[in-house]
């Protein structure tokens, strides 16, 4: 049997690697930004479109937020320039890698 | 939408699905941004058995700004003002961080009850009770729970006759102080208010002379 291939249609999906394997296996809270509540692969309140325009932010500690909402928490002086999680002093990591992975 | 609106409205159905920790919330009006909670007084504590309410406003820059909470039942407690249900927790001041939530927030009130504060008191006279007697002050406490909170022992004959309420319970102390103070003359809730602004309890009461309560009774 022989068969053509007329045309196709490719999907095409993507989250932020977040260094977890698994996204949102079991913890349904795994995946949001703790400060907007909204998953990391949509966009932060003030943003429309997901991506490369809203990204995420990671500190020293681990924890992650859409960089818009960390951004506006640490303008607050109630923040202290603390991070929302752990009370540490926020700072960036020295390697500095987060990017969009195809899934 | 409105991004407050959004986490709000979702924190509020995250209570509503959790049927784990105890935690109701529940609009005051139309807006999602007024709200009464409530959870039970927790276990081996003055306050088991008890309903607790919570009035809940949301602040206009919410998640930044800190949720304001009061309690709405009347509370015995050293951190709680047991004149208008403020509460003192640096959660709800200094100590916000906007990965908090409703519900955890409620928790921690929950927890505030397991764990009294006395020397950060909101309330100076609870937290003098608390200090010069925890036996005494329990007992004030689990009376509390019981009258205003609907805690062990019948709450709707309480409720039905708020005259038979003891009001020197209420206010934690000896009705064999309060008697002998009244049968100088003094009317009895005269009596009752000089003894507790004395904190006339426990090992307190060797310590402050008759006098010094007359005294404080004759004050205008």
């Amino acid at each position: 049997m022989k068969v053509t291939i007329k045309h196709w249609h490719a999907v095409a999906q993507w989250r932020w690697d977040t260094g977890k394997s698994e996204p949102n296996s079991d913890d349904s809270e795994g995946d949001v930004c703790g400060i907007c509540r909204v998953p990391f692969e949509g966009c932060c309140p003030t943003c429309k479109m997901p991506g490369d325009d809203c990204p995420l932010i990671w500190g020293e500690c681990t924890h992650i937020f859409h960089m818009h909402c960390l951004l506006k928490w640490l303008g607050t002086a109630a923040s202290k320039q603390q991070c929302p999680m752990d009370r540490r002093t926020w700072g960036m990591p020295t390697k500095f890698s987060l990017v969009a992975v195809p899934c | 939408m409105d991004a407050r609106l959004r986490r709000v409205n979702k924190e509020i159905a995250d209570c509503k699905n959790d049927r784990t920790s105890n935690i109701r919330i529940e609009l005051v009006d139309n807006s999602p941004f007024h709200l009464k909670g409530s959870f039970p007084g927790p276990e081996e504590t003055p306050y088991e058995g008890g309903n607790f309410d919570v009035d809940i406003v949301i602040p206009p820059s919410y998640p930044f700004q800190p949720v304001k909470m009061k309690f709405i039942t009347k509370v015995y407690h050293p951190n709680v003002s047991s004149a208008s249900g403020a509460i003192c927790l640096d959660i709800l001041k200094d100590a916000w961080s906007p990965v908090l939530t409703l519900k955890s927030t409620m928790i921690s009130l929950q927890s505030l009850l397991c764990s009294p504060e006395p020397n950060d008191p909101q309330d100076a006279e609870v937290a003098k009770h608390y200090m010069t007697s925890k036996t005494s002050f329990e007992d004030t406490a689990r009376y509390w729970t019981e009258i205003y909170a609907g805690g062990p022992g019948s709450r709707a004959a309480k409720v039905a006759s708020p005259g038979a309420r003891d009001e020197v319970a209420i206010a934690g102390l000896d009705p064999q102080h309060v008697t002998r103070f009244e049968n100088l003359g003094f009317p009895r809730n005269k009596v009752i208010d000089a003894l507790r602004r004395l904190n006339y309890r426990g090992g307190n009461v060797s310590k402050i002379t008759e006098d010094r309560v007359v005294e404080e009774l004759l004050k205008p």
